[in-house]
């Protein structure tokens, strides 16, 4: 077998994911069955659905950027070091490219170069900023799956509960619902149904405000997408979403990409509330932090 | 039903009141009484319209409440209502309001347990009391979003504190490092601080970092809502506030060990017949919550007594703060769905308006204004 991949992948997921790579040229077509042959159908939960239930994490680093990417020095290597430093990474999209609109592609250079732009204001334009990541904001969907942190799966027949460890970020599923966002949210409002094996998922809603990645491509508030969650073993489950915005896009596009299962007999979010992380760094600018108060007019 | 929103009015309302309490005029020159008048000229109703609409309103939830006095002596109806699996089945979404105190008052010292109609007649004085705002300046009121406590499906209760032990229902005395440590938090609260900032306050709310919802659970007066999710081996516990999402596993699992300090704590939980009882250690040192110290050991009890209510309770244990451990019990009425996104960090104009304000009264060597406990 040859294998491309000279990553540094977790032990867990060594076999599989070089697998995975080898079979499948081009993201998002591996057939369940050609990657585990043996493997039959997911244990059921009580209603007889697939159960997807367990804590689960993606081993991509398209957190960096969903397309093809070198490894990266971090923003700061004179203090930061290899610390701060990214790796390299193939494409989640299939066919490695984004169908931006012109002006949108234009859009997506700018925000590369402003990516660690802080702002902070007493108003909506405090969302004219580089990555929201960096400031602990919510991470939106399909991103929060591929971020480099796990996240718990609960599911009962009436809604399935995807709990994220990176800032507690919630999504609730509401199955069988065809109910509308109530609002708009920077986790979208989820509608699910059952398609086979497949857990098909319908998400609008969102704000427009959260990114794809650390490198600067975006969608707008007409973003819609649609996930496809399938259990290709015990242990993985094959994610797919499919990404609409005709103010971005030219036509929908796809990112697919594993999930892999904790299998560690303690495995547990571990609470990642970044808040007091950022602080320091959104407020001093402002002399709000820790200052010395303002002098009396 | 009651109203809810999408955006944090938690920050934002409580940054406005940094802004008022934090000048002795705003920044127009204006007075208070100069700000009413203005607010009741901008207003579409007229004062006598709003207070009309407001009054009846509070008529018909004071009406309701005589058939909703929750009796904690009357025996728990049992439902045995269980989860597909058997589980007790606690699902669904509750509201943590009550009017009662958490200590008992002075007035009902020898008096634990009020008459029903005594409840109905301190709950009736309460709503009332709660929706007494000039009608015409609610616009930084909750009323006017449907927020109120008493718009809510808060109900009368018979205990005359929250307080069920020590038996006269007060909190226990303090440890002598508590007190040491409350007389050191109440003489910095009354000087000027010459650091006064986001990273000073003493509220987490305010900075976005939990909600108002503990853990443990005492009654706030908004963003009160949450529901439980359970599956087989986990309870998930999510709050409005903030989207607070606590996961409790069911599996027997040791605690984390106690280098792994959060925020909402580590929980465990089991089943004691009915009820879940939830074991929280693992407090993040820095956490606020009424002076305890984040080697508090909380333990919560949850029993589903009929179908429109569960029966919160929880004992709180830190030798480092009280003398002895103690016990409160909020019943929680069941309100409709859902939750929402309550984003409260990305949208948290509300901390910039609170740290500026209580800048400004720095500078003028006045102490800071009083903060809450959440």
């Amino acid at each position: 077998m040859r294998i491309r991949c000279s990553g540094v992948l977790l032990s867990v997921a060594v076999a599989s994911a070089a697998l995975w790579l080898t079979a499948t040229p081009m993201a998002g077509q591996a057939p369940a069955g050609a990657l585990f042959p043996a493997y039959k159908a997911a244990a059921r939960t009580t209603d007889g659905k697939p159960d997807l239930s367990g804590v689960w994490e993606a081993l991509t680093s398209a957190n960096w950027d969903i397309l093809a990417h070198s490894a990266q020095p971090g923003p700061h290597p004179t203090l930061m070091g290899a610390w701060g430093a990214g790796r390299g990474g193939q494409s989640i999209v299939e066919g490695n490219e984004i169908p931006y609109q012109p002006w949108a592609r234009a859009k997506q250079q700018e925000n590369f170069k402003n990516r660690m732009v802080v702002k902070v204001a007493a108003d909506p334009s405090r969302f004219e900023n580089g990555d929201r990541e960096l400031q602990c904001y919510r991470p939106g969907v399909p991103r929060a799956n591929y971020m480099p942190y796990p996240f718990q799966i609960f599911q009962t027949p009436e809604e399935i509960l995807i709990v994220y460890e990176f800032k507690g970020a919630l999504r609730s599923i509401h199955m069988g619902s065809s109910e509308g966002a109530p609002g708009d949210t920077w986790m979208g409002w989820s509608n699910g149904r059952w398609d086979g094996e497949t857990l098909v998922v319908d998400v609008t809603g969102f704000n427009g405000n959260t990114w794809l990645d650390r490198a600067g491509n975006f969608h707008s508030d007409a973003l819609h997408v649609v996930e496809r969650w399938t259990p290709i073993s015990p242990y993985h489950i094959r994610y797919e979403a499919t990404l609409e915005d005709p103010k971005v896009f030219t036509r929908p596009w796809k990112v697919s990409f594993p999930l892999y299962r904790h299998v560690e007999t303690n495995a547990q979010l571990v609470e990642f509330n970044c808040v007091p992380f950022v602080e320091e760094m959104m407020y001093e600018p402002l002399g709000l932090y820790r200052s010395q108060p303002r002098q009396a007019k | 039903m009651r109203t809810r929103t999408l955006v944090q009015y938690g920050a934002l309302t409580l940054g406005m009141i940094g802004v008022l309490a934090g000048a002795p005029a705003d920044a127009a020159g204006q007075t208070r009484a100069e700000i009413a008048e203005a607010g009741r000229k901008a207003s579409p109703r007229t004062a006598e319209e709003a207070a009309k609409f407001f009054e009846e309103e509070v008529a018909k939830k004071t009406a309701e409440a005589t058939a909703r006095v929750y009796d904690p002596t009357r025996p728990h109806a049992n439902p045995s209502m269980r989860t597909p699996w058997g589980d007790p089945d606690l699902r669904g979404y509750w509201l943590s309001l009550s009017y009662t105190p958490l200590e008992r008052p002075e007035k009902f010292a020898n008096k634990p347990l009020l008459t029903p109609q005594e409840a109905i007649e301190f709950f009736v004085e309460a709503v009332n009391a709660d929706a007494a705002v000039d009608p015409a300046t609610v616009h930084y009121d909750w009323k006017e979003f449907g927020m109120d406590t008493w718009q809510s499906p808060v109900r009368p209760n018979r205990r005359s504190g929250l307080i069920i032990d020590p038996a006269n229902g007060r909190l226990p005395a303090l440890s002598p490092e508590g007190e040491k440590r409350r007389v050191a938090a109440a003489a910095a609260a009354k000087i000027r601080n010459p650091e006064t900032g986001v990273s000073t306050l003493p509220n987490l709310y305010t900075r976005c970092i939990t909600g108002n919802q503990g853990p443990p659970r005492l009654p706030f007066n908004h963003d009160s809502e949450s529901q439980i999710v359970q599956t087989p081996g986990y309870v998930i516990i999510l709050t409005q506030s903030n989207n607070d999402a606590r996961i409790v596993p069911l599996d027997g699992r040791p605690h984390l060990p106690s280098q792994i300090r959060t925020w909402l704590g580590d929980s465990r939980g089991r089943w004691e017949g009915n009820t879940l009882v939830v074991e929280t250690t693992n407090f993040h040192p820095e956490r606020v919550w009424r002076g305890a110290t984040g080697d508090m050991r909380l333990v919560e009890r949850f029993t589903r007594v009929d179908g429109d209510t569960i029966s919160y309770q929880i004992t709180v244990e830190d030798p480092k703060t009280w003398t002895q451990p103690w016990t409160a019990e909020i019943p929680w009425p069941r309100i409709e769905p859902p939750l929402f996104e309550f984003a409260c960090h990305e949208q948290n104009y509300g901390v910039i308006n609170v740290v500026t304000g209580a800048q400004i009264r720095a500078t003028e060597g006045r102490p800071p204004a009083r903060g809450g406990d959440n």
